[in-house]
């Protein structure tokens, strides 16, 4: 799996390309790391070209939300193909994950939150 | 006398003498009459109408006086105005505030005419043309009202005043401070003025009166300097804050509160807003947007445990955009809310109890669910579940008997909460617990089940779906095919494949789609065995994956399905070649072209456009005229596509 990674303002916004499972599941729990260490926790994964996700690619997500909630931070998905949409109605993710249609609405509820 | 001039004298006549009648009919004792007087009134523009609608405001009836109002609002004009003042003289205090109420409502037409009466005989007169005039905020009747502070009369004045404070003009400035210094008896309207007219040059003027020992002035002076909005001017306020008397010290804090918001929150002095917690949120309670704005932008500073308790008990009472700012600011405030916030869980009200959820999901706190233990009887379903999530996501290591225990709850959502929350915390020796869960009587809860499976996954689970898949009665067959899809790693290609020989045909379209999704297989022959199966939507299915599973080397296989006996597996098949956009392809789809079925032709033609097949493009410029417009507009959009005819 291929991740872009661009900044938008504090959201660090991640672009995932392929398939999300066991290995890259671990690669995308490393680079959220890394942007943990340059203290950035306001995070926003697109998946809209994420055309495969398996069982320990949901476990990855989780296992990211728990870690992006504990540092206080803030995590925000966009952009679900029908498939991932599919499996996070069926595993109920989508009542714990903050779930936009578009980046551009994910990005735009974070300068909402500190305008505000 | 011409025929015309006849004709328009008779007319004169008549609209005359109707007006004669209805302005007669205006008397009449019968309300309905009247009515329709003032109704037809209302559509001519001669001066008698317009004079007959200005009387009709003293109509005893009230619904009369109303259309009257309403039909003068409309119409507007001078003759209308000029008249309406008259009745600001008027003893009956209805007349005379339904009068002030057209002028306020006519506006611009209105000013001239008031400001021509500034000097009417009558006190009254002019008080209310003062009155009318601040209300329209009209500049124009600046210089007016500015002479009017010098009347004999001391309620034209305050009038006078408060009518240039709401207009708000600097160019009133001068005139106000000249009327200050010449005595003391409309000095709190002219304060007050002063406030919302001027700028920092008045300010020095106003803090003279913060030393004066009538309270009533310093009140005053204190709001003037809050409307100015001068940053500088805190640190003159700031004594007042400490003020023994509450109202002097409300009145200072408010000032502060105008001057923060007019600069944008930016003021840079440490308040002692402790002492202001029960002023600020009764504020809160209150609605007053000033005190709210301002209180939640210095909340984000400002934490204490009585504040955020406080923050909590407003959470009911304040409108969607302030909550969601309060419940960020619990967010962010972390461990010292949520003791808060479960605190208050239990005195407060349901809805508010479910906002408190939201807040507390956002902290992944084993503290927060074992605080949340005693709330899994409670009544609300709703609540209940929102608890399960907290749960799942808490990595509490005991929450699994709790939420084991509310998959036994009465309610279906609650047990389906319950089971998805179980799956979050993603423990294999859950698995078993789980399929037990697969024999719930309503659907949505099975679903649940599966869902939890499918994140847990793991080897144990993979097992226990392919005993399912042999096992179980049918629906559980298939929910078990669909869950080894979603669970989707190497481990469940073995099972999905041996699934292709499953007799029910909904199993076999399943796994080969799950197959087509993972991208693996141990061994191609079934797939390409059920490219014959007796189920079209199964040969559909063997398409997609074996293109999914090997690109354009698929092709030589699925070729033959382009002959199928179902149009929709060979409609199917056109599409899936043609997203592979190889030109290579395109004798494979062009003799799609002259087939009979129209869709199979709108197929190719757009297959044929991906394959950028340019050697048929006159093939499908025949195709442009048509006579099934969908197939001439593919074929239209197709050429476009090639390059154009």
């Amino acid at each position: 799996m291929e991740i872009v990674t661009k900044e938008s303002g504090e959201v660090s916004v991640m672009e995932l390309r392929g398939r999300l499972d066991l290995a890259s599941g671990a690669t995308l729990k490393e680079e959220i790391k890394n942007l943990f260490e340059k203290e950035r926790t306001s995070i926003h994964l697109n998946l809209s070209r994420v055309e495969f996700i398996n069982s320990s690619g949901l476990g990855a997500l989780v296992s990211i939300m728990k870690e992006v909630r504990l540092r206080k931070g803030r995590l925000t998905l966009s952009d679900l193909a029908s498939y991932v949409q599919e499996i996070f109605d069926i595993t109920q993710l989508s009542h714990i994950f903050e779930i936009f249609n578009t980046e551009e609405e994910a990005v735009n509820s974070y300068q909402t939150v500190q305008a505000g | 006398m011409s025929r015309l001039e006849r004709g328009y004298r008779v007319m004169i006549t008549t609209v005359v003498d109707k007006i004669s009648e209805l302005l007669s009919q205006l008397q009449s004792p019968d309300f309905y009459e009247r009515e329709e007087a003032v109704r037809e009134l209302g559509n001519f523009s001669e001066d008698e109408a317009v004079a007959g609608l200005v009387l009709a405001i003293e109509d005893p009836d009230l619904g009369i006086r109303e259309l009257a109002a309403h039909q003068l609002t409309e119409r507007k004009g001078e003759l209308a105005c000029r008249l309406l003042i008259r009745f600001l003289g008027h003893d009956e205090i209805g007349a005379r505030n339904l009068a002030a109420e057209i002028l306020v409502k006519i506006g611009d037409d209105a000013v001239i005419p008031l400001v021509e009466e500034c000097r009417n005989a009558d006190a009254d007169v002019r008080k209310f043309v003062a009155d009318v005039l601040g209300m329209i905020k009209d500049p124009r009747a600046v210089l007016t009202l500015c002479g009017m502070l010098d009347d004999e009369n001391l309620n034209v004045v305050c009038s006078a005043a408060e009518a240039l404070g709401e207009i708000g003009n600097a160019e009133a400035v001068p005139a106000l401070q000249a009327a200050m210094s010449r005595g003391d008896d409309a000095l709190l309207p002219l304060i007050e003025a002063l406030g919302k007219c001027g700028g920092e040059q008045t300010l020095e003027h106003l803090y003279e009166h913060l030393q004066a020992d009538d309270p009533m002035v310093v009140f005053a002076a204190l709001e003037a300097i809050g409307y100015i909005g001068n940053v500088a001017a805190i640190e003159r306020l700031m004594p007042f804050l400490d003020n023994r008397d509450r109202t002097i010290a409300e009145t200072a804090m408010m000032s502060v509160i105008n001057i923060a918001l007019a600069n944008r929150g930016r003021i840079d002095y440490d308040l002692p807003l402790d002492r202001f917690k029960d002023f600020l949120f009764e504020g809160i309670r209150a609605g007053n947007k000033r005190i709210t704005d301002f209180t939640l932008t210095r909340l984000k500073h400002w934490y204490g445990r009585d504040v955020l308790y406080s923050l909590v008990d407003v959470l009911p009472v304040v409108g969607d955009t302030e909550r969601r700012r309060i419940m960020d600011i619990l967010e962010d405030a972390g461990p010292i809310a949520v003791g808060c916030l479960l605190d208050r869980f239990e005195t407060t009200d349901d809805e508010t109890k479910l906002l408190i959820l939201d807040v507390l999901r956002q902290n992944i706190d084993p503290g927060v669910a074992r605080g949340l233990v005693k709330y899994i009887n409670i009544d609300n379903p709703g609540i209940k579940q929102r608890i399960a999530h907290i749960m799942g996501i808490s990595g509490w290591e005991e929450a699994v008997g709790h939420l084991r225990r509310m998959t036994r709850d009465d309610n279906g959502h609650v047990r389906r909460a319950a089971y998805a929350a179980l799956g979050w915390l993603c423990r294999e020796e859950d698995v078993d617990f789980l399929f037990e869960g697969l024999a719930d009587p309503y659907p949505d809860v099975r679903e649940a089940v599966m869902g939890a499976l499918i994140v847990v996954g793991g080897m144990k689970a993979v097992d226990r779906f392919t005993q399912e898949l042999h096992s179980a009665g049918l629906e559980r067959q298939r929910l078990a095919v669909k869950a080894l899809g979603m669970i989707g790693d190497s481990s469940v290609v073995a099972p999905l494949s041996e699934a292709l020989n499953h007799p029910d045909a909904t199993v076999r379209k399943l796994a080969i789609r799950s197959l087509g999704r993972i991208g693996q297989i141990i061994d191609e022959k079934p797939l390409l065995v059920s490219l014959s199966d007796e189920d079209s939507s199964v040969r559909k299915a063997a398409v997609s994956a074996l293109i999914s599973i090997k690109g354009t080397a698929a092709v030589p296989d699925i070729r033959f399905m382009l002959d199928d006996d179902d149009i929709w597996v060979r409609y199917h098949t056109v599409n899936c070649i043609g997203e592979l956009g190889q030109r290579e392809y395109a004798d494979l789809i062009a003799p799609m072209l002259s087939v009979r079925e129209d869709v199979l032709r709108i197929a190719a033609v757009k297959a044929l456009a991906a394959m950028t097949a340019a050697e048929y493009r006159l093939q499908i410029q025949d195709m442009t005229s048509d006579k099934n417009k969908d197939v001439a507009q593919a074929a239209e959009l197709a050429l476009a596509e090639l390059g154009g005819r």
